[in-house]
């Protein structure tokens, strides 16, 4: 009788301490943020370890967990070793306290479910993933050490943030300065029209309107592009703040200037240029005027072979090159080597200019070989007739006949040549790169511009470089045309 | 007096023609997710072109579109180099995808990017539950996080493994390569394999993705626990040597040897070895080369492994998208087990689910489970601006010791020195 006394006094003192915990409290706040509602939770009673709070949420009131979806689960454990992320480290945010209102962040373990130590009271979670704008329903279930699941009253809520605001790029500040650019162009054209009607000029009538379309393209294609990359160049754009830019000056040019490969790589590229040119020209000239003998037979035929390096799309004709260049490619099979040409600075630059020497000789050799046609016949005929040989023939005749379309066309050849991109990134890429601050063995102004704007995301120093680029050219060619008196010589 | 009002009634239709179109102007406003009945999606992909992964992936978009009647998904296919180069440029012209597939190291590259001050992708944090969330590799999850946002949801994770041509072995009588071998073993039968045209090994040894692995092997490191780079090491230095050496002093890799190359060696039967990834296995397959495979060699000297980079995989939602619901829902789906799965069975693909890992059918598929025991040996590529900067000073150095004009230790502190300077002027 005794000890059944003692056993159940023992029952009663001890079933406080197994008391099952509940919620007590449940509230929700659908306003802390998009696809996020806050859910704060206590218990009635300080948990033990070994406690589970499920979150579960529906679109209907939850009366059992079967028509809902588990949201997120809190354990109560120890919590020794574990990580304590600070609120904003970890994916979501939880906190709980001891019921004295100080909220503390929560244990995460391995698989990063929160943990949260024993004698906890309240907990605090922003629960994520939430669908916006719509009336979902949240429970906790308290799953007690011994298994005993308890499920709280649904409680409504809602996600009521609306998500941040997108900005549009502001593209009409450009489409305005087209627009201003061709409007400007318009202007001027009615202007110098009414001159022109002024000064009784009334043959012209229509030729403004004539020109106007061509001037237009002009002005919105290349007039437009030209001024906005001068604007850019002076500005500090960068794709990690396109939109942002503002004017530095000409910090951007004292960046090109200071590269340390900027003069080796403008030397490489005049002669990568110089050396293309004039082998272009002296063997379009060479073969123009082997196919324009009388005594070759079978003309036509060469002219459609020559004419292949230029028929064929040149990113294959410049990979097909480089598989011949490369180690187990055709010409060490051929010479029975190993050489590794692409990967040696000076190799790599000598074959990219051959490369390009191929590519570029059809289109001088049909220039010439049409110039050498329109030249009269009787001229060489009265030279020959005066015992004139061929040798003097070609430098007293046929080279000064040919000035009017080698000035040019060298002029042409040389602008292209310059800014000349496919053939160096496709064989090379611009290395191979010795210089850890600066553009490859191989790259020409062109190429490495590619590299700071599309690699390093350089804008503004890009389009200083372009601008560089652009200066030299028209340096080059406004010098090369007073010597030579290209314009003259033309008219 | 008519020609004049003529004149003056074109100038002014001219005007507004000109200038209307920079007066109207978008206001800027955000429209909030649309109607399920007419909702469009478009998603980047980067798989190859008719390869066994576009097929896979164009099937599971019908699956999607067929069970969520209403959404239209628009696919479009751009090359995997080039995919954050494109969302860039598409997102500052307005034109992002709402979905695109990156790897954990093009987020690092575009993850500061700001366009009119935003950020490019949006944070998955807020639109994941825990739940979700918890389904994925922690590794995975974590390299798809850049300075603490969740930028995109894991699809698949790869690395570099050892893979082999058995005939090979058997004609020269050399013993299959195992999880004991070292990297004297590895030379040795390299060695002996090398013979007339057919190489013992084909890697692109100047290539820094492939020297990753041996660097954590010898004790070297890319960067230390702050995030500041330590290319510099001792251990460093020596795995440059030991990769370039295998060319230029042991003759085991074909001269010039690239990414192009190995592969081209290994299908024609002329590399008995090769350092690849399960990306060219169907590859390989479909060339009827009886390939194996087995985890990279032990260093001998410091005991450790050869630990490849293991880079992931995922779908990232664009900040521009005007479906971030649907398009997070999309997200989850390609990333889901199901999908993850079809893509391992199908393509070997290693999955990033954490149920998948323990999948019969995963773990009893050779390929799949030898790949992913690669992985657990690999070491996870930092999410960070600074990896994606690592590969452009380190492609120098490996080029000025190759031919020869600095030493592996001088070229690595300048490439230390050139990456330290870079971050810099971030």
């Amino acid at each position: 009788m005794k000890r059944a006394f003692i056993a159940i006094l023992s029952f009663i003192l001890l079933l406080p301490i197994y008391q099952a915990s509940e919620i007590s409290t449940l509230e929700a706040d659908g306003d802390v943020g998009y696809r996020q509602v806050e859910l704060i939770w206590s218990t009635d009673s300080p948990t033990q370890e070994g406690t589970i709070f499920q979150i579960w949420m529906s679109n209907e009131t939850i009366i059992e967990t079967i028509n809902a979806t588990m949201h997120s689960q809190v354990t109560v454990g120890n919590t020794s070793g574990l990580i304590q992320p600070e609120i904003g480290e970890w994916y979501d945010d939880c906190t709980y306290n001891f019921g004295d209102g100080k909220w503390i962040p929560v244990y995460r373990d391995l698989d990063g479910t929160a943990v949260v130590p024993s004698e906890t009271i309240g907990v605090n979670c922003t629960l994520t993933g939430i669908p916006p704008g719509i009336e979902i329903y949240l429970a906790v279930m308290v799953i007690n050490p011994s298994n005993e699941s308890i499920l709280s009253p649904s409680i409504s809520s809602s996600s009521t943030s609306s998500d941040e605001e997108i900005i549009v790029i502001e593209t009409s500040p450009y489409i305005f300065a087209i627009g201003s650019i061709a409007l400007s162009v318009i202007i001027l054209l009615f202007i110098l029209r009414w001159m022109d009607y002024r000064e009784g000029k009334t043959t012209s009538r229509f030729a403004h309107i004539y020109i106007a379309p061509a001037i237009l393209a002009l002005s919105v294609l290349t007039f437009y592009p030209v001024l906005y990359g001068i604007w850019l160049s002076f500005t500090n754009a960068d794709q990690s703040y396109l939109g942002d830019q503002s004017i530095i000056g000409i910090e951007n040019f004292i960046t090109v200037i200071s590269t340390s490969g900027f003069f080796r790589v403008t030397g490489f590229t005049l002669l990568w240029s110089i050396v293309n040119v004039a082998a272009h020209i002296g063997f379009g000239l060479l073969l123009a005027m082997a196919l324009n003998s009388n005594d070759l037979r079978g003309r036509s035929a060469y002219r459609t072979a020559l004419l292949l390096p230029w028929a064929i799309p040149s990113y294959i004709s410049v990979l097909v090159w480089r598989g011949l260049y490369e180690p187990a490619g055709a010409l060490n099979d051929f010479l029975g080597t190993d050489l590794n040409l692409l990967a040696d600075p000076n190799g790599a630059r000598i074959v990219v200019i051959l490369v390009n020497i191929w590519l570029g000789i059809p289109f001088m050799m049909m220039s010439i070989s049409g110039a050498l046609q329109a030249l009269p016949k009787d001229m060489y005929e009265a030279a020959e007739v005066d015992g004139i040989n061929k040798f003097s023939r070609f430098f007293y005749l046929t080279l000064p006949n040919l000035k009017s379309a080698l000035v040019p066309l060298s002029l042409l050849g040389f602008i292209w040549t310059f800014n000349m991109f496919n053939v160096i990134y496709l064989m090379t890429d611009g290395g191979p790169n010795l210089d850890f601050d600066g553009p490859g063995s191989t790259d020409i102004l062109i190429t490495y511009v590619y590299d700071v704007a599309f690699r390093e995301g350089a804008y503004g120093v890009a389009a200083a470089w372009s601008v560089v680029i652009f200066l030299m050219l028209v340096v080059f060619s406004w010098t090369y045309m007073k010597k030579t008196n290209a314009t003259e010589a033309v008219t | 007096m008519k020609v004049v009002v003529r004149r003056i009634i074109s100038c002014f239709i001219v005007v507004i023609f000109l200038l209307s179109p920079g007066c109207l102007s978008s206001d800027g406003s955000t429209e909030s997710d649309s109607n399920d009945s007419d909702i469009e999606l478009t998603v980047w992909h980067s798989f190859a072109a008719e390869s066994k992964e576009q097929a896979t992936f164009e099937s599971r978009i019908e699956v999607f579109m067929s069970s969520n009647p209403g959404v239209e998904v628009k696919i479009s296919a751009i090359p995997y180099p080039e995919a954050d180069q494109q969302f860039m440029i598409a997102a500052q012209g307005g034109e992002a995808p709402d979905i695109v597939r990156l790897s954990s190291d093009q987020l690092g590259k575009i993850g500061d990017i700001r366009v009119g001050g935003q950020p490019l992708l949006e944070d998955l944090r807020y639109h994941l539950t825990p739940i979700e969330r918890s389904k994925f590799d922690p590794r995975a999850l974590n390299a798809m996080k850049y300075e603490g946002e969740l930028l995109g949801i894991p699809a698949s994770q790869d690395c570099l493994s050892l893979l082999f041509n058995p005939i090979l072995f058997d004609a020269a009588g050399v013993d299959y390569p195992d999880e004991s071998w070292s990297l004297d073993d590895m030379l040795l039968a390299a060695s002996t394999l090398t013979s007339g045209d057919v190489n013992g090994l084909a890697l692109p040894v100047k290539d820094a993705y492939w020297w990753f692995g041996f660097q954590a092997g010898f004790g070297g490191s890319l960067f230390d626990q702050n995030g500041t780079p330590t290319l510099n090491s001792n251990g460093s230095s020596d795995s440059m040597d030991w990769m370039l050496d295998l060319e230029l002093k042991h003759g085991v890799v074909q001269t010039g040897t690239n990414i192009e190359s190995m592969k081209t060696q290994f299908l024609s039967s002329k590399a008995a070895m090769i350092i690849d990834g399960p990306w060219n296995w169907v590859t390989y397959e479909a060339g009827r080369i009886p390939l194996q495979q087995t985890v990279l060699p032990i260093v001998s000297d410091t005991g450790e492994r050869v630990a490849p980079l293991v880079t992931y995989k995922g779908w990232s939602v664009s900040k521009q998208s005007l479906n971030k619901e649907w398009s997070t829902k999309l997200a989850l789906f390609l990333s889901s087990s199901e999908v993850q799965k079809e893509f391992a069975i199908e393509t070997y693909t290693m999955p990033t689910h954490i149920e998948l890992y323990d999948d019969s059918d995963i773990s009893d598929n050779i390929v799949i489970s030898g790949f992913l025991e690669q992985l657990m040996q690999g070491t996870p590529a930092p999410t960070t601006r600074a990896m994606a900067l690592v590969y452009d000073p380190l492609g120098t150095a490996f080029e000025n010791v190759y031919t020869g004009e600095m030493t592996s230790s001088e070229a690595l502190f300048l490439a230390n020195q050139a990456l330290e300077s870079d971050l810099e002027g971030i």
